[in-house]
């Protein structure tokens, strides 16, 4: 077939361009059994200075490992839905709210029912206009730096170059955000109401009610994804 | 049947696919599009957003963490 070749799919392309890009890959393995061996080591190092130490860094090594595996994108859950009209990634953040709901909604419910105090309470923080403000400025942020905060630090360890700079900028910009936050705390933030769900509409409810949202989210995302295009 | 390469090495992750989009759409039907990209989430958001459209699609891992999406355009 002279200089064309036929693939898997289908697709002709001349083997010039092929064969020019290819260079012989080294394995990948005998790093990965370092890295495994080196994450092991650390944890165990930090188990004698605090088990809490040990566990925050192998929860954080797992997180970000399946973070990379499963290319799992805030940023693209919020701009694919616009920009291509895929949810794919929406729905799946989606399905992980709902099961971090009913996650952390045991822990509490769970404390709760023992007479405990509630984990976690420190983080029911009041809503406002500022909530929605933030929000939309951290929307616009992440989509022009490529990956919310989570994605920047995963793609920083892929050795993407580009976002290493957006890691150096997020690092000035949490020191600034932290540095005037009191502040906004005493101006801003405190003008809000606080809610905890449970409180306004009992355990139970509280769980139906959120689960339903998010369902109520997903079906939207599914029609979004499969509507008619228009031509 | 011309083939046209597009390098969007080092672009983050709308970028590749906003600048795939704009190629095919000059491009004319039968012609291929090569993508030569280096961020993971473009090899994912690219080929998906191709395979909706309606194109022939095929990924080639050129090196480490370097990929070539290879579009057909179909119509």
């Amino acid at each position: 077939m002279g200089e064309i070749q036929r693939s898997g799919s289908g697709i002709q392309r001349s083997q010039s361009s092929r064969s020019s890009s290819r260079k012989p890959k080294k394995s990948q393995i005998p790093y990965a059994v370092a890295v495994f061996a080196a994450i092991a080591a650390v944890g165990i190092i930090l188990s004698t200075v605090s088990a809490q130490l040990s566990i925050f860094w192998f929860t954080g090594s797992i997180f970000g490992f399946i973070l990379q595996r499963s290319r799992f994108c805030f940023t693209a859950s919020m701009r694919d839905p616009a920009l291509t009209g895929s949810t794919t990634v929406t729905r799946s953040v989606l399905i992980a709210f709902a099961i971090t709901s009913i996650g952390f909604w045991a822990i509490k419910y769970g404390a709760f029912l023992r007479g405990m105090p509630i984990p976690g309470q420190g983080y029911v923080v009041p809503v406002s206009f500022a909530t929605v403000i933030g929000a939309f400025m951290f929307g616009i942020g992440m989509v022009i730096a490529g990956g919310c905060a989570s994605g920047t630090l995963m793609r920083v360890g892929e050795g993407f170059t580009m976002q290493a700079l957006s890691l150096i900028f997020f690092i000035i910009g949490s020191l600034w955000g932290a540095h005037d936050f009191g502040w906004w705390k005493l101006n801003v933030i405190s003008e809000g109401k606080e809610v905890f769900l449970p409180d306004v509409f009992g355990w139970g409810w509280a769980l139906v009610l959120q689960l339903l949202l998010i369902g109520c989210l997903f079906v939207l995302a599914d029609k979004w994804e499969n509507r008619k295009k228009e031509s | 049947m011309a083939e046209y390469e597009l390098d969007c090495m080092g672009e983050a992750c709308p970028i590749p696919l906003v600048k795939a989009e704009k190629k095919l759409a000059e491009l004319n039907v039968g012609d291929i599009l090569i993508v030569q990209i280096d961020h993971s989430c473009a090899m994912k958001n690219v080929p998906e957003w191709a395979r909706k459209e309606g194109h022939n699609v095929e990924i080639d891992e050129v090196d480490d963490g370097e990929w070539e999406v290879v579009i057909e355009k179909m119509h």
